[in-house]
């Protein structure tokens, strides 16, 4: 853990020194810019502006980088003139531009990745707090693990395209280019469709949940639940008027699973410390780091692994502060966007509340990943009917549907073994009687 | 035929209100953990109807409490010493396994103050001051598992505390067999089952010749 820790921060510490040099200089020259002369009138780029669209306004102009990758160099003037970022014209970004040198002579950007990163730095000089925002997020954290495909701030803006009210409509959401499915799931649901009526259009997009910058894990905000009280405040006073223990309910099911009626649903059992109260990490438990003689992390845990599991970590400090925390919730991302009205949610207690609940069938054990996002390992759904779980999985029970099989094997013996008693004695008594052995 | 008064009126109350209650509770638990193979009613109409007979049944046997901790009655429940218990246990449960078959007496006679045989004594101790009370509290805490969450989480979790009420309630399953049967086996059937009712136990003569020995027969007998 440490380890990787160290060279989290070592990444960390890199991306701002590398973002913080240029950020400076970047601002300094910023203050140079000769604004008023530079900017546009009447949506028409600025005769400065002009000189660089000389060039890059023509179509199809792009670079070969040091990789062999493509990097376009047009920009559309006219759009570009729109832009709220026009009155700063090309200088005020492009500041390290001096057409005595320009364009170099040598190939000096490695690839369209490295430019992006180095172009976040342009952007932070004057939405730093922007960029703070985003650096909490997940995609930074993805970033700084090295993931190629995370988003920039060019990720999801277009520098030269940037106008008031973009991410505005449905249409325009730049989440839709890494997240089509879940954007799919997301047009068909409650929301997008109440969007489409004036008295309601205030109907989130993506960022009305997620937040447009610091995106979190849904696990580090404390469940999309969180996100759905943001609005929906009265949503537990409602639910109190027929839902007997709505705010265990409200503690154990994620929103989407009754509220994406056609979702396919999962308990996930998260492995959780009372001690630090925070969901245990990755690092450490064996069977999401594998390692000699631990189970392989294709298999699914069933009962005994399970407490196996738990088991050892607890014994590595002698104590029992590691538990598991069940939470029923749909079992995919677009599937949670998938949300319904509410009259067509499930309101029924049977539908889950009964044995052989689909909503049971599939159970996964889920830890914290470096990134925040939660690891998941499937685990058989005997897990949640056995014995055996009694412990490890004291956090999750279902009345009906994840009852121990083992209690109802006790039931049928108590009621029969008592009935057999009692028949039993009554007719060895009537027997006596019949034959004449009793001198009553 | 002799009469005794053996069940006061508190007693004879908290009696039928605990049994009501308990059919209700089993019934309900019955319902409310086999939805889809029983459904008589819906899950929350079952979950609702245990909850609320569960405090009814709760607060009954407050009443029962309440009666014996302020009576001299509660000399029934005293233990015997234990030679005497095993002698009597030993006795009784030759009775129930050959005895009475043959036609021999039951060998326990009741008082007012000595209602309960020596098996009787030890299992009503164990169902109403350890079972009854562990069920009362498991039932509490999973009513509102999310106010006494400290208090589950003590206990182990839900599943442990759901697992102890469950096992209870297997118990009382068989329990409440065993206890319908054994209310038949007075000089009639129905014999027990009336003096719950009225209050007055009948016997027979015979009993009453043998336990005109016995010093601890002091009740408010008479022949009829």
């Amino acid at each position: 853990m440490d380890s990787s820790g160290h060279q989290g921060a070592a990444t960390r510490r890199a991306i701002r020194t590398r973002f913080a040099i240029p950020a400076i200089a970047a601002s300094l020259a910023l203050l140079l810019v000769p604004a008023p002369a530079a900017r546009a009138a009447d949506d028409k780029p600025s005769a400065a502006d002009q000189t660089c669209l000389g060039c890059h306004g023509a179509d199809g102009m792009e670079k070969t980088l040091a990789d062999g990758d493509k990097l376009s160099l047009h920009v559309d003037g006219d759009t570009f003139a729109k832009s709220v970022h026009a009155p700063l014209g090309c200088t005020g970004c492009h500041t390290n531009i001096d057409l005595q040198s320009h364009p170099p002579a040598s190939n000096d950007i490695k690839s369209a990745r490295e430019f992006s990163l180095t172009a976040v730095n342009i952007c932070r000089t004057c939405h730093s707090d922007k960029f703070d925002e985003w650096d909490t997020s997940v995609h930074a954290a993805l970033v700084r693990d090295g993931n190629v495909r995370a988003p920039l701030c060019t990720g999801c803006h277009s520098p030269h395209a940037v106008i008031k009210g973009a991410a505005a409509t449905i249409e325009q959401i730049p989440c839709q280019r890494c997240h089509q499915d879940i954007y799919k799931a997301y047009l068909g649901s409650v929301h997008a469709q109440a969007r489409q009526n004036p008295a309601t259009s205030y109907a989130p997009v993506c960022s009305g949940c997620h937040g447009a910058h610091a995106i979190k894990p849904v696990v580090t905000l404390g469940g999309p639940k969180a996100a759905c009280l943001g609005c929906h405040a009265d949503a537990l006073e409602k639910h109190q008027a027929w839902l007997p223990n709505a705010a265990l309910h409200f503690d154990i099911v994620s929103c989407p699973a009754c509220h994406a009626p056609g979702a396919e649903r999962q308990v996930d059992l998260m492995i959780y410390d009372k001690r630090s109260q925070a969901q245990v990490t990755e690092e450490g438990v064996p069977q999401f780091e594998p390692r000699p003689g631990a189970t392989d992390t294709d298999e699914s845990l069933d009962a005994m692994a399970l407490w196996r599991l738990l088991t050892g970590l607890n014994n590595t400090d002698r104590t029992s502060n590691i538990v598991l925390h069940g939470r029923l919730e749909v079992r995919t991302g677009p599937e949670a966007h998938r949300l319904a009205a509410k009259t067509k949610a499930l309101s029924n207690c049977a539908t889950c509340h009964s044995h052989g609940s689909d909503a049971f069938e599939n159970v996964t054990i889920s830890v914290v990943g470096q990134d925040g996002r939660r690891i998941r390992q499937e685990a058989s759904p005997g897990v949640l009917t056995s014995a055996i779980s009694t412990r490890s999985v004291g956090g999750f029970y279902a009345i009906g549907a994840t009852r121990v099989r083992l209690l109802d094997v006790l039931l049928i013996l108590g009621f029969f073994g008592g009935l057999a008693f009692w028949v039993g004695h009554l007719t060895i008594r009537w027997l006596y009687k019949h034959y004449g052995l009793n001198r009553s | 035929m002799n009469v005794v008064y053996l069940h006061p009126l508190p007693v004879r109350i908290w009696h039928w209100i605990n049994a009501t209650c308990m059919i209700l509770l089993i019934l309900s638990a019955l319902q409310i953990r086999y939805v889809g193979l029983i459904d008589v009613t819906s899950f929350k109409t079952a979950v609702l109807l245990h909850n609320w007979t569960g405090f009814v049944m709760i607060g009954n046997y407050f009443i029962w409490l309440l009666f014996y901790l302020n009576s001299d009655k509660i000399k029934a429940y005293h233990p015997e010493p234990p030679k005497k218990f095993f002698e009597g246990a030993f006795r009784q449960m030759q009775f129930y396994a050959y005895g009475i078959f043959v036609g021999d007496p039951n060998p326990f006679r009741v008082t007012p103050y000595n209602k309960f045989n020596p098996l009787q004594i030890v299992l009503y101790q164990i169902v109403v001051l350890l079972l009854l009370p562990i069920q009362f509290v498991t039932g509490i805490l999973l009513w509102d598992v999310k106010h006494f969450s400290a208090q589950v989480d003590f206990f182990g979790g839900v599943r442990v505390v759901d697992s102890v009420h469950v096992l209870i309630f297997i118990f009382f399953v068989f329990f409440i067999q065993m206890h319908i049967y054994l209310a038949t086996l007075g000089h009639t059937p129905l014999a027990h089952i009336k003096a719950m009712f009225t209050g007055y136990e009948e016997f027979e003569d015979h009993d009453a010749a043998k336990s005109s020995a016995d010093t601890s027969f002091k009740g408010d007998t008479t022949r009829v």
